[in-house]
């Protein structure tokens, strides 16, 4: 059977207006479309796969199951990935909230009591799955990106690896232009610092 | 411009490729000054190696996840749409040739209804006739059945109508019913056995 609509070739307005009319075929296109770009950013952000996939599938949901509210005088793109910042950011401040420090407790009275509460690590060896993160992320450039402050990560890979501009990010992320530049400027500034850290 | 180096502001602004009239002196000075150049060009690699960053692909199962909690709901109107859609040719001259197949058949149908209509009392009495002697023939057939199964008496009740007329039927058509539910069993059961 010939294909219905050639969707691939349509704008993203004309793909959204399709899903708006209920078309399966053109829910697929969008994540078709957004799934690689949507999971880099968010892998790239909490740097673990498992975690990531899981995010980016609730971005995708959070935004196809609300289709009907997308107005298109906004890029879908910046939609997505507003969402996918946010929970991005959300599952972030979580994990540090709910790390176990392995120095021991951080409410202990004394020496003694720190050390009973401390915990040893037993190395495992890897996953498959930490082995492949281990080689995407294990780069380098990926490494001097983890350290950063998330609010600096999300702005410098929406500036040079999603190719926004400053007003499309600033729109983005609901910043003022003023501070989007800064904070690249400042990721810039440490990334440099970073990997010449790391060459030595 | 002033003689010193470039702030880390300058070069940002040197690197967005910013244009403007701010810059063109801070691009004389690159020119001229070995170090900002330096900098400039360590900024420039930084960013040369974001962007050449890869998109990493999430598992082959991602769509198929999504979709399986996204909310769809396709109204009849679009499915009917979508369905006519799949079925009208791709190529111009195809549609034409089907165009032109639709029209005449439209045609045809036409001319058929416009005789019909035309003609109907003689069709009417045909169908009278035909389903006259149907009836006819499947009352025989019934009567020879209920003959050969109970008797004439039976046949003869039954033609007379009455309580043991509606008996004989009754009876006749509980015999019906349970011999077509024991057919239907075994076949089913044949069916079985012969899948296992």
């Amino acid at each position: 059977m010939p294909p219905l609509l050639d969707l691939a070739n349509l704008p993203d307005a004309d793909v959204v207006t399709l899903a708006q009319q209920g078309r399966e075929a053109a829910f697929r296109e969008l994540v078709r479309r957004y799934e690689r770009p949507v999971f880099s950013l968010i892998f790239r952000m909490v740097r673990d796969r498992e975690t990531a996939e899981d995010l980016s599938q609730d971005t995708f949901i959070k935004v196809l199951n609300h289709i009907d509210k997308y107005s298109p005088e906004f890029k879908l793109s910046s939609w997505l990935f507003k969402i996918a910042n946010n929970v991005a950011i959300d599952h972030l401040r979580r994990r540090r909230l709910n790390t176990v420090s392995v120095d021991g407790s951080p409410h202990a009275a004394s020496a003694a009591e720190a050390e009973a509460t401390a915990f040893d690590l037993v190395s495992r060896g890897e996953s498959a799955l930490e082995e492949l993160e281990s080689r995407e992320l294990g780069s380098s450039i990926e490494r001097a990106i983890a350290r950063l402050r998330p609010e600096y990560r999300s702005c410098i890979l929406l500036r040079h690896v999603e190719g926004r501009s400053y007003e499309e990010i600033a729109a983005t992320l609901d910043l003022p232009l003023g501070t989007v530049k800064t904070y690249i400027h400042r990721a810039r500034h440490e990334l440099r610092r970073e990997l010449e850290h790391l060459k030595t | 411009m002033e003689h010193r180096h470039l702030l880390p502001d300058e070069i940002d602004l040197l690197l967005d490729g910013e244009a403007g009239f701010g810059v063109q002196p801070l691009q004389a000075h690159v020119r001229r000054c070995a170090l900002c150049r330096a900098e400039l060009e360590a900024a420039r690699a930084v960013t040369a190696e974001l962007e050449s960053l890869p998109h990493f692909a999430p598992s082959p199962l991602f769509t198929e996840r999504v979709m399986a909690r996204v909310q769809l709901f396709e109204p009849t109107h679009v499915a009917a749409l979508d369905t006519v859609r799949r079925y009208v040719p791709q190529s111009r001259p195809a549609r034409v040739l089907a165009g032109a197949a639709a029209v005449s058949v439209a045609a045809v149908l036409s001319v058929a209804a416009i005789w019909l209509g035309a003609n109907a009392d003689s069709l009417f009495f045909l169908a009278d006739t035909a389903s006259e002697r149907g009836r006819s023939a499947v009352a025989a057939a019934f009567g020879r059945l209920v003959a050969g199964a109970f008797g004439e008496p039976a046949l003869d009740a039954l033609s007379g109508g009455g309580i043991a007329g509606i008996a004989v039927a009754l009876t006749a058509l509980l015999a019906v019913v349970l011999v077509a539910a024991f057919g239907l069993r075994a076949v089913a059961g044949a069916s079985r056995r012969q899948r296992s």
